[in-house]
């Protein structure tokens, strides 16, 4: 076989520039999958930085079931008593994958300064696990002010849209207003704590956060509407679903449980845009390279016509032919993702040193385009593009093997 | 047992609605160890002859046994390795592949066999030597004359030990002193090995150095299909 790859080497380098431009196309697109792929990468990374913890929805939420259909109508009979509660957070926070099981409540209701008023959706939580949960997003994006404080029962954090509009500055007061679960309009006094970026348009001009005993008492109950977990490792979220969800209906809890994938405002929808972007521009790569390949590799038989019939006649028999001509197109596949590679890490750096800035829609600021380098991703295009070479080389290289001897020889 | 049997061979060629008739009737017969011109004016069949003889081709009628077996029931891998094991080929443009050296050109059959890189390098280079091309065995085809090439090219005919080396006009490219040379070297090294030689020509300066002529016209054998 080393024979065979050895003269494959030497005829790949035969036309140089023609092989240059063959091995460049390759390299090019090799690259352009890869850095594409290594900022889609870091935006998944980012999106679930941005659901896990800007949005506060940890890595599963527990809900009882029939929450999703039914909760808003009936929300008394769907959530969970104290006890339950607590039962749920026991459970919950045995398993060594957990970090925490924090309760929390949701408010919608209208908020006002006294002279103007809007609408707002709040989460009543726990302040210091709510702290856990945002992480190193609170760093990223701090609280401008004072965050929430469970001694300081009507405090509340505002989102800076939402702010902006009432005019809510930290150490103001405002009033906020909701029905309780049995259908009363009830208001209390908030003081605003700090302002915060819930990092997306969507949400900043309605979110606000409250601590749960005050959620509690603006719709007048001491149940919980769900239990968020925060784990240890992401990866585990589908795992811990099944087991989580085992452990609580055997404990008899009847209840749901939902992944941070499925609660998330843009998560799936952006991750579904991202991969239909990559395919687009995967499958346009893929069908340059192999419109590259079956060209240069065509080339190269009409040249080497002559070259067949001598082999032939010496005695390679067809399936040689076909063998020669498809580790050529393998070569020239390895060769470019080598170049890519190159080109790749070249690019990656530049990136890496002048990260240019941009702001993606529905994105509060500007943020610096940050590319991932993911070495498993090169090792699987290097197979992919070796493997589509040959493919593209095998149909010419079929066609080199069929050519009749005779007229082979006296090809010109 | 003669190592070439044909009769009755005819090849007829379909160029569009015409057809050729290339050869008509051959009758042939050529032992071991024979040193054969087919010479014959353009056109006469010769290469048509060659290609049938050395299996590369095919007859359309006919009966044709080399070396005792009968050309037109092998598959085509059985003909390849018929080929590789029994002929060996001298092209009149040498056709040495351009990548590889002398030696590695020389190594090719050997190494399609299935020989080791070892044996093959030895044998090859024995018969580079016994062509006189010790010196040049790195040497690029590109970078030698039309004369060594054609050496090399005797070098990797001989390098199987074939029963039979067929050589179709090997001295129609080279000048009038080294095609001489290469057809004395040809019948020294059948004299030597005792491998058959068939080569064609139109080259009259050279019959008066091979032993048997078979002259062609118009696709038929009109002078020295059997033994004198």
């Amino acid at each position: 076989m080393m024979k065979w790859i050895k003269l494959a080497v030497r005829n790949i380098f035969r036309n140089k520039r023609r092989s240059f431009v063959t091995l460049l196309a390759i390299g090019v697109g090799f690259a352009a999958i890869n850095l594409f792929y290594g900022w889609i990468h870091h935006s998944y990374y980012g999106l679930r930085v941005m659901a896990v913890q800007a949005e506060g929805l940890g890595h599963l939420r527990i809900n009882r079931a029939g929450w999703q259909e039914k909760g808003k109508l009936e929300p008394e009979k769907y959530m969970f008593s104290k006890e339950e509660t607590e039962k749920i957070i026991k459970l919950t926070t045995d398993e060594k994958e957990v970090i925490l099981a924090t309760p929390q409540i949701q408010v919608t209701g209208i908020v006002t300064n006294g002279v103007a008023s809007t609408i707002f959706i709040a989460q009543g939580v726990v302040p210091k696990d709510d702290k856990t949960i945002k992480g190193g997003w609170a760093n990223f994006r701090p609280v401008n002010g004072k965050e929430l404080d469970d001694q300081k029962k009507y405090g509340a954090e505002i989102a800076q849209d939402l702010a902006r509009y009432l005019n809510l500055t930290p150490g103001r007061d405002g009033v906020v207003m909701a029905s309780t679960l049995s259908g009363q309009m009830n208001a209390l006094d908030i003081q605003v704590m700090g302002v915060y970026d819930t990092g997306s348009d969507f949400s900043n001009d309605k979110f606000m956060r409250f601590t749960f005993d005050f959620a509690q008492s603006l719709l007048d109950t001491h149940s919980a509407e769900r239990i968020v977990v925060l784990l240890k490792d992401w990866q585990d979220t589908e795992r811990m679903r099944t087991t989580l969800l085992k452990k609580l209906q055997a404990a008899g809890i009847d209840c749901e449980i939902r992944t941070w994938k499925e609660l998330s405002l843009s998560y799936l929808k952006t991750k579904s845009m991202l991969d239909m972007m990559f395919s687009f521009l995967f499958t346009i790569v893929i069908v340059i390279v192999v419109m590259t390949t079956v060209n240069t590799m065509g080339m190269a038989i009409l040249e080497r016509t002559r070259e067949i019939g001598t082999l032939r006649a010496l005695g390679l028999k067809r399936r040689g032919v076909s063998l020669l001509f498809s580790i050529e197109g393998a070569l020239l596949g390895l060769f470019g993702s080598f170049m890519g590679v190159v080109l790749h890490l070249c690019v990656w750096a530049i990136i890496k040193i002048y990260p240019p800035q941009y702001t993606p829609p529905g994105i509060s600021t500007s943020m610096s385009l940050t590319v991932d380098l993911v070495p498993q991703a090169l090792f699987i295009l290097v197979l992919c593009m070796v493997g589509l070479s040959l493919l593209a080389a095998i149909i010419p290289a079929r066609r080199a093997a069929k050519q009749n001897i005779v007229d082979a020889l006296g090809h010109v | 047992m003669a190592l070439i049997e044909m009769k009755n061979i005819t090849k007829d060629y379909h160029l569009g609605e015409t057809i050729v008739h290339a050869l008509r009737g051959i009758d042939l017969l050529i032992d071991k160890r024979e040193f054969v011109a087919i010479w014959g004016p353009s056109g006469s069949g010769k290469t048509t002859l060659l290609n049938l003889i050395s299996a590369i081709d095919e007859p359309t009628t006919g009966e044709l046994a080399i070396a005792g077996k009968d050309v037109r029931s092998l598959t085509d891998n059985q003909k390849s390795e018929h080929r590789n094991e029994t002929i060996g080929f001298i092209f009149q443009g040498f056709n040495l592949v351009p990548v590889l050296s002398a030696l590695e050109n020389v190594m090719l059959p050997l190494q399609i066999k299935g020989a080791s890189a070892g044996e093959a390098r030895k044998q090859a280079l024995s018969r580079l030597e016994e062509v006189g091309l010790s010196e040049l065995i790195y040497n690029r085809p590109a970078k030698m004359s039309g004369g060594q090439q054609q050496r090399v090219s005797i070098a990797r005919a001989l390098v199987n030990n074939p029963s039979l080396v067929i050589a179709d006009e090997p001295t129609a490219n080279l000048d009038s002193e080294t095609a001489r040379m290469i057809i004395d070297l040809m019948r020294e090294l059948n004299e030597k090995d005792h491998t058959t030689f068939i080569f064609s020509t139109h080259d009259q300066r050279l019959l008066d150095r091979v032993k048997r002529l078979v002259r062609m016209e118009d696709g038929k054998i009109v002078d020295g299909g059997t033994k004198q």
